[in-house]
């Protein structure tokens, strides 16, 4: 029996590699090319089927995307919370802590971020900017905490409490925007608009908010985290051998928690971004499943900051390419959500293939 | 199906079975020449096995010594790749335990195979039926027949009953009902007593006492010789796959039990020549200095079984009680021992990984007892675990992250907020040049290492120039005898050098070739021994050492 034990012990978790950059860097970048193509081809089926032209189809989205200023700052209103949130999401999977509550962490950081603003007697946006920031993301990681702490202490599933913290918030949003926080002037329930010192103006030339300087400011920022720290290695022996990490001295329960206070304090930043930015009032739908979406971008950005970055620009292009193609085309909403899904799925085959 | 076959069953046993001259009692299983290698390793070289009607025959060897791979050909979970087995004299291929069961073979796994949410009923009736279709058999019939067969063999379970409701003993009592129920008449049971408190095994023996009587044969794989001589029949000795004896309990004694076991003649040649170096080494530092381990009265408990978490406070058992010992510096001070016997809980409570219940541990004067693992890494403590893989490495990781997991935010490796990747590439470069670490490069992922050169890199890190402890559990387990040497020389070297040294192991020769002084951690208890073999040897199979003196409690 000892003998079969040690052929079993032999086979150690799968190695996902991940941080040491991998020597294929060809044959990865030739399975990426492979899989955009798999999926370009598997679209114009789908486009052919429902009736369309799919080289018109893919020209109108190109046109779409990169020939109009405003399409280009649309793709970079979707960059700035998916940006955001999946360098969060990235540091805490890289702990394998899959916190895939980010939708609940964003909308509380834009609740109560916003509700800081419409309530602070202090507009001076010298005052009101940075701690509405400070408010959004330090609510957003004090629904992170909930759920590092339960893992901590208790070992309960951070997947199944996380997911069912986003319900919480979002009936939480519901209630404060019917009740006390609603502008009577409105029928639809929503917030008083934020006082417009506290909100974030546009960058010049680009019709974009400033919050895109932050998120991008946040790449190198997390990547020296993730890198160049103490916390980035323990974290990641943390995902790769807990046993292990606890026998090194690492405190795991302390780590876990920070993990997920940094995870849910991007998340609630790029709440209160949001709000600051592109929403200026909190309404019933902030979020278009930004929180959900970013889980994608971590794990298609390969829990590398650059990558999270360059997969949540991909995201973004499909998504307004998308709405282009469904406008041009007069395609149902259904085909380009499918042409979306396709991007993701083949390079995440590509990804997966490629780590082995 | 199992009906069709135990009719044929009661055919054979009352037709002229092959009979062992000597007792009478008819041979049910003959095993000839079993032989099974996984990869390069011989788990059974050979091996002739024959159990008799009605008897308890004891399976007896080491750790690694091929008892459960012999058992799990017999029960079909392992094929052989040469030798053959005869039930009731007739040559039969068991391609399964599907097979086993049609021929009346059950088994009752060391950890238990049921579903905790479902009844003792449901459990037994799980699986039945090869075919998919079938309803599911009328359970209060099989509620029934439990208890007719609990009543039978006494041994009560409650039929009705959730097996997460039942105690340890008696979901081994299921397990046995389970592999009656399905009309076995051969039993196998690996470790039975592994689990179970002292009374519980005193039960168990005496069932199957009871139920050889009957007529059913019985296996039992152990390592515990107390239990073998109160219990068995027949003893069979295994050693690293090869058979080596089977004799009568009656004509026996359990030094010769130890003996055969453990194998005083059976050494290799480079381990006997380091073996009788250490002979001289040991005497010239007899001589220990101050005392820097010094445990009183430690106790700890286990996981409790069911998992970590959700037990209540009857299902704790004590992994260890009441430890007192002491290391001094200059000296190895060894923990002997069958595995499973508290060493790993020893070695969690050492390193701050599991809560002390009380006791002290004072290492250099500070009390450790629940101090936290950086705590106590930081007071001097060294630590080479036995399961080294989970312990030991982030094997996902580069050899050189792997040589300062434990002093990541430590000058010159880095800070809180800061990495120094030159020193630790020079680290590694060193650490590999100065332990012949056979690596590609420090950036290597652990994982791709050989276990030899896998646990020189825990050495290497172990190996702090501030240490005053090194705990070592089994340091050269699965290690091949280069690498072996290479341990050892390298322990002999540091205690040479003054540091205090308790190894754990399960290795006699290893206890013998390293050690000045050394203990005895038998079902979670401590005694001094004496340093020979015998004494050793005994103890670790739980017999008094009243020769000695030391008589555990």
């Amino acid at each position: 029996m000892t003998k079969i034990d040690t052929t079993a012990d032999a086979t150690e978790p799968e190695t996902t590699e991940f941080v040491e950059e991998s020597t294929s860097l060809v044959r990865q970048f030739g399975l990426t090319a492979l899989a955009i193509f798999m999926a370009l081809f598997c679209g114009a089926l789908l486009l052919w089927a429902a009736g369309a032209n799919p080289f018109v189809a893919y020209a109108d989205m190109v046109k779409g995307v990169f020939t109009s200023p405003a399409a280009i700052s649309l793709v970079m209103g979707d960059v700035v919370p998916l940006l955001t949130i999946g360098l969060g999401l990235m540091i805490a999977f890289r702990a394998k802590i899959w916190n895939i509550g980010a939708e609940g962490q964003f909308l509380l950081g834009a609740l109560f971020g916003g509700a800081f603003a419409i309530y602070s007697p202090i507009e001076a946006p010298i005052f009101i900017i940075p701690m509405t920031l400070l408010v959004g993301t330090a609510a957003g990681a004090a629904w992170g905490w909930i759920v590092g702490f339960l893992r901590a202490h208790w070992g309960v599933n951070e997947v199944i409490t996380s997911l069912l913290l986003v319900y919480v918030a979002g009936f939480i949003v519901v209630y404060a925007i019917r009740q006390p926080m609603r502008d009577p002037e409105y029928f639809l329930p929503q917030s008083a608009a934020l006082p417009d010192t506290a909100r974030l103006g546009d960058i010049p030339w680009l019709d974009v908010h400033a919050g895109l300087l932050i998120a991008l400011a946040l790449v190198p920022l997390t990547a020296y985290l993730v890198n160049r720290t103490s916390f980035g290695i323990r974290s990641l022996m943390l995902g790769y051998n807990p046993d292990g990490t606890r026998a090194a001295g690492v405190n795991t329960s302390k780590l876990t928690v920070r993990i997920m206070l940094i995870s849910g304090g991007l998340a609630g930043l790029a709440g209160i971004m949001q709000v600051m930015g592109a929403e200026t009032r909190i309404t019933n739908n902030i979020s278009p499943g930004f929180g959900f979406t970013a889980i994608i971008v971590a794990l298609l950005g390969r829990l590398r900051p650059i990558g999270v970055f360059l997969a949540a620009v991909l995201i973004g292009v499909l998504n307004v390419g998308g709405d282009a193609l469904q406008r041009s085309q007069g395609l149902p909403r259904a085909v380009v959500v499918v042409i979306q899904a396709l991007f993701v799925i083949f390079l995440l085959i590509a990804e997966r293939t490629g780590s082995r | 199906m199992t009906d069709r076959d135990q009719a044929g069953a009661h055919d054979n046993r009352t037709s002229a079975a092959p009979t062992d001259a000597g007792d009478g009692a008819p041979v049910v299983v003959a095993m000839k020449g079993i032989r099974r290698s996984f990869g390069d390793l011989l788990a059974l070289d050979g091996v002739d096995f024959d159990l008799r009607r009605g008897e308890i025959h004891a399976l007896l060897g080491e750790n690694g010594a091929g008892k459960s791979t012999l058992m799990n050909v017999l029960y079909g979970l392992v094929s052989p790749d040469h030798g053959t087995i005869e039930v009731d004299g007739t040559p039969v291929e068991i391609d399964g335990p599907h097979a086993a069961i049609a021929h009346g073979i059950g088994m009752v796994h060391q950890h238990f195979k049921l579903v905790p949410r479902l009844t003792v009923a449901e459990n037994i009736v799980l699986g039945d039926g090869g075919e998919r279709w079938t309803r599911l058999p009328d359970l209060a019939e099989v509620s029934r027949r439990i208890e007719e067969l609990s009543d039978r063999y006494g041994l009560e379970v409650p039929g009705d009953s959730y097996v997460w409701q039942l105690s340890v003993g008696q979901q081994q009592r299921a397990e046995i009902l389970r592999a009656l129920y399905h009309d076995a008449r051969i039993l196998i049971l690996d470790e039975p007593t592994a689990t179970l408190t002292p009374n519980e095994v005193e039960a168990l023996l005496e069932r199957l006492k009871g139920m050889a009587a009957a007529g059913s044969s019985i296996i039992i794989i152990t390592h515990h010789l107390d239990e073998v001589m109160s219990s068995a029949d027949r003893i069979t000795v295994l050693r690293s796959g090869k058979y080596i004896a089977t004799l009568k309990a009656a004509e026996t004694s359990q030094s010769d039990l130890a003996r055969l076991m453990v194998g005083r003649d059976l050494q290799e040649a480079a381990l006997l020549e380091v073996q009788s170096g250490a002979a001289a080494g040991a005497g010239q530092h007899a001589q220990a200095g101050p005392p820097v381990l010094d445990v009183q009265n430690l106790t700890a408990y286990a996981d409790p079984v069911g998992g970590p978490r959700r037990a209540s406070s009857d299902d704790e058992r004590v992994a260890l009680e009441d430890i007192t010992l002491q290391v001094s510096s200059g000296e190895i001070v060894a923990i002997a021992g069958v595995q499973g016997n508290g060493q790993a809980e020893l070695e969690e409570v050492l390193l701050g990984l599991r809560e002390v219940a009380s006791g002290r541990i004072v290492l250099d004067g500070k009390d450790l007892a629940g101090a936290t693992t950086s705590h106590v890494l930081d007071s001097g403590l060294g630590y080479i675990p036995s399961d080294r893989y989970r312990y030991g490495l982030i094997s996902d990781l580069a050899i050189s992250e792997n040589l300062v997991i434990d002093r990541v935010d430590r000058a010159p490796y880095g800070s809180r907020f800061s990495r120094n990747f030159a020193a630790i590439r020079d680290n590694a470069i060193s650490l590999i040049k100065s332990f012949s670490i056979a690596a590609n490069s420090p950036k290597t992922p652990a994982a791709t290492l050989s276990g030899g050169n896998a646990q020189k890199v825990i050495l290497a890190r172990s190996l702090r120039s501030d240490l005053s402890l090194l705990v070592a559990a089994q340091p050269t387990r699965g290690l091949d005898i280069g690498a072996i040497e290479f341990v050892w020389e390298r322990l002999r070297r540091e205690r040479d050098d003054g540091l205090g040294i308790l190894l754990i192991s399960t290795d006699l020769n290893e206890i013998m070739a390293l050690a000045e002084r050394c203990y005895v951690l038998y079902r979670g208890r401590l005694t001094e021994s004496p340093m020979d073999r015998d004494s050793i040897g005994l103890a670790m199979g739980g017999a008094n050492l009243t020769a000695s003196g030391e008589v555990p409690v």
